[in-house]
């Protein structure tokens, strides 16, 4: 097929733009699950949406391509830009302008042949006017339907369509905030791009944009959990390229704003169990038959959060709730280590031993998530304490590992 | 339903064309800028000979079109959806929008939906009617560009009195914080919201200080990860947020160039020692030193 910057299917691109975007470190010849045409329109038409923030570096495996943003310095997700990209028939766009041109305004409601002559009108202006039967009016004006664009209205026998009377009432200072920051942001950028060209007066940190290409799959999730539905989520394992198949009732996403990723935690009834989803492994999700018990499902999720540190539900050693403590220790005049403490836990308690000594201590389910927040306050810790002892052991052999790495437990300097 | 021509970017483009064509002829040339501010790298080409050879029958040869009105669409219920979902969140009180005829809209997803568990327990009070009229005189501010006098608090708990002319706000996830970044004071300034004690128009002549705007110093920090427990991965999502670039260096082994705000260095640095032994930084001496005197000081607390 010959090539377009346009797509019919997101999945394919959404697994490119990741890997060039959190990897960047493949050469073509190492994207060896599709042909290297494939590889190469891919590469095209990514280069085509983002060609500013894609750049090429030459290694001795060959060229690899990678996309570098600093996302400081967007006012907008670029990555959103797939999104923009879907393809259509000439029929497509020709009959959306000219019915929306039809049904300009909310007082005007025609029947199908109404609309059929006058599509006929405006066609006339061309040497060879493109022809609509009615079933494929019919087909558009119900897709529309669908998408709120188009009321149907019923006179009699005879059913008259007009445009849909919701307009667009929002500024776009806050369209440009939660596009950014909200989940499935897209949609404030789909409702931005008909505002055009205004001045952006938002700038983010901390800002991670790649869960963008995760859009439709978390807007099933939610259309899901509003309905309160169990669904069939199929996963992707990306070391074993294998697809599995999970029934879960979806109960909540959990988001981070430390690396970006998103989870889903569900209730997996294989299991007897709630436990967590990475959403940009999810290839596809299909709703299924409503859960009676999604209520009391969430309740006992809620109950759990006070014992989880991130997303596990589960920790490695046999204990049901692992206990970890750790003792760090600050300067007269590093009084913000104490608050350090306080601001940055999820879970647990912080207790002010003396003036230039705090504790933390959590019961938690995996203790494992909280080391490399520990680690933060490498330099300050005086105690620390893990009922998993294996998790202690590798915590403490991994600081020995660091004295060495930087020579300072003999070495190299 | 959600990945929709709609709202792709050709028919933004042409929506646009569209807009100029029904009020004069277009040419070529208007739709080559309109596509170019509008849609991608490569689709000039395909728009301005699709719409000029008729296979779109929407511009004629000549440039003009049977259109009588400039496009227009209304919202979805995706969209709408997604409104009633943000009308839900405590920030949107900031931007004093009326939902108000969403009321029989199912929301997208509601804040019950969603944990957001790893930001900070300290973010800005959202509900405050001080910080809402602070941020929203703020952002009339930038929005109009004229001066604001206001005293905040600093790291000490010092009271400062500052004037200045806002420029943008910036807002951090993890901290769960706007800031405000201006210039002609007499430094470039950023100012916490949640730190502003009072804040007002300046309504006095106002001279703004020049070379007083916001220039961050750019520094790069190299080093070299263990793909061991998932580090790769873990690393370069992390980090994701930053201009970086990585390189396989063997069959575990990359190397990671991330560049970072000179400002922002110490959190850089603490955000590197929590990967532990998986990252080894190896330039610049001065990032390893900062390392180095963090492990000695570890060691003498005897872990």
């Amino acid at each position: 097929m010959a090539y377009s910057e346009l797509i019919k299917n997101f999945n394919r691109s959404r697994d490119y733009m990741r890997q060039f975007f959190v990897y960047g470190f493949k050469s073509r010849e190492e994207y060896n699950a599709k042909s290297t045409r494939s590889y190469d329109d891919e590469r095209r038409r990514i280069e085509s949406w983002l060609g500013e923030y894609m750049q090429f570096r030459q290694s001795a495996e060959g060229k690899n391509v990678f996309i570098s943003i600093d996302s400081r310095l967007s006012n907008h997700n670029p990555l959103y830009k797939g999104w923009k990209a879907k393809s259509f028939t000439d029929k497509d766009i020709t009959l959306h302008f000219i019915l929306f041109d039809i049904l300009y305004d909310t007082e005007v409601s025609l029947s199908i042949s109404e609309i059929i002559d006058r599509i006929e009108e405006k066609l006339s202006a061309f040497e060879t006017p493109m022809e609509f039967d009615e079933s494929t009016v019919r087909k558009k004006l119900k897709e529309y339907i669908a998408q709120g664009l188009i009321i149907p209205e019923k006179h009699g026998k005879t059913m008259y369509y007009r445009r849909s009377d919701n307009t667009m009432f929002c500024g776009t200072d806050c369209l440009d905030f939660f596009s950014e920051v909200a989940p499935c942001g897209v949609v404030g950028s789909y409702i931005l791009d008909r505002v055009g060209n205004h001045k952006k007066h938002f700038a983010f940190k901390h800002h991670y944009i790649t869960s963008a290409m995760d859009s439709e799959i978390l807007y099933q999730i939610f259309d899901a959990i509003r309905q309160k539905r169990q669904i069939t989520l199929n996963t992707i394992n990306r070391r074993k390229e294998t697809i599995t198949e999970n029934h879960v009732v979806p109960l909540k996403v959990f988001i981070s704003v430390q690396n970006g990723r998103q989870h889903l935690l569900a209730y997996a009834p294989r299991f007897d169990r709630i436990t967590s989803f990475r959403i940009d492994r999810v290839d596809s999700v299909v709703l299924g038959d409503i859960c009676e018990d999604f209520d009391s499902l969430r309740d006992t999720l809620t109950n759990m959060q006070r014992h989880m540190w991130g997303v596990s539900t589960q920790g490695r050693s046999n204990e049901r709730i692992e206990h970890i403590e750790f003792t760090v220790t600050y300067g007269d005049n590093e009084q913000h280590i104490h608050n350090r403490l306080l601001r940055e836990k999820r879970c647990g308690t912080v207790e002010r031993i003396d003036n230039n000594t705090s504790r933390f201590s959590a019961d938690i389910y995996d203790s494992t998530e909280v080391i490399p927040w520990i680690r933060t306050f490498i330099c300050r810790i005086t105690d620390i304490s893990f009922s998993n002892k294996d998790v202690e052991k590798q915590f403490k052999d991994d600081i020995s590992a660091m004295y060495q790495l930087y020579g300072l437990e003999g070495g190299e300097q | 339903m959600f990945f929709n021509e709609i709202y792709g970017a050709y028919y933004n483009a042409v929506s646009k064309i569209l807009a100029k064509a029904v009020e004069k002829t277009v040419t070529p040339k208007d739709i080559r800028k309109i596509v170019e501010e509008s849609a991608f790298g490569e689709s000039s080409i395909n728009i301005e000979n699709s719409l000029f050879n008729e296979k779109w029958q929407l511009v004629t040869k000549n440039g003009d079109t049977p259109l009588e009105n400039k496009p227009s669409l209304p919202l979805t219920t995706l969209e709408k959806r997604w409104l009633k979902a943000i009308s839900l969140d405590p920030r949107v009180k900031l931007f004093g929008e009326d939902f108000s005829d969403l009321w029989d809209v199912e929301p997208l997803f509601a804040p019950d939906d969603i944990c957001v568990f790893d930001k900070y327990a300290d973010g800005d009070p959202y509900e405050d009617e001080k910080y809402i009229n602070n941020f929203r005189l703020m952002l009339d501010a930038i929005n109009r560009q004229y001066p604001v006098k206001l005293t905040t608090k600093n790291n000490k708990g010092e009271e400062k009195y500052i004037v200045f002319l806002p420029q943008y706000m910036e807002y951090s996830e993890k901290d769960d914080k706007f800031r405000v970044v201006g210039s002609g004071g007499r430094w470039a300034t950023v100012v916490n919201m949640g730190r502003i004690i009072w804040c007002h128009p300046y309504v006095k002549p106002y001279t703004p200080n020049t070379n007083t705007k916001m220039v961050r110093d750019k520094e790069t920090v190299v080093f070299q990860l263990t793909d061991e427990r998932n580090a790769l991965e873990r690393a370069l999502m992390h980090f994701a947020h930053f201009e970086k670039q990585a390189e396989k260096l063997a069959d575990n082994r990359y190397k990671i160039t991330v560049t970072y705000d000179k400002d922002d260095e110490t959190e850089l640095l603490i955000r590197v020692l929590s990967f532990g032994p998986m990252i080894k930084v190896t330039s610049p001496d001065s990032f390893i030193n900062l390392i180095k005197e963090r492990l000695i000081k570890q060691k003498s607390c005897g872990q």
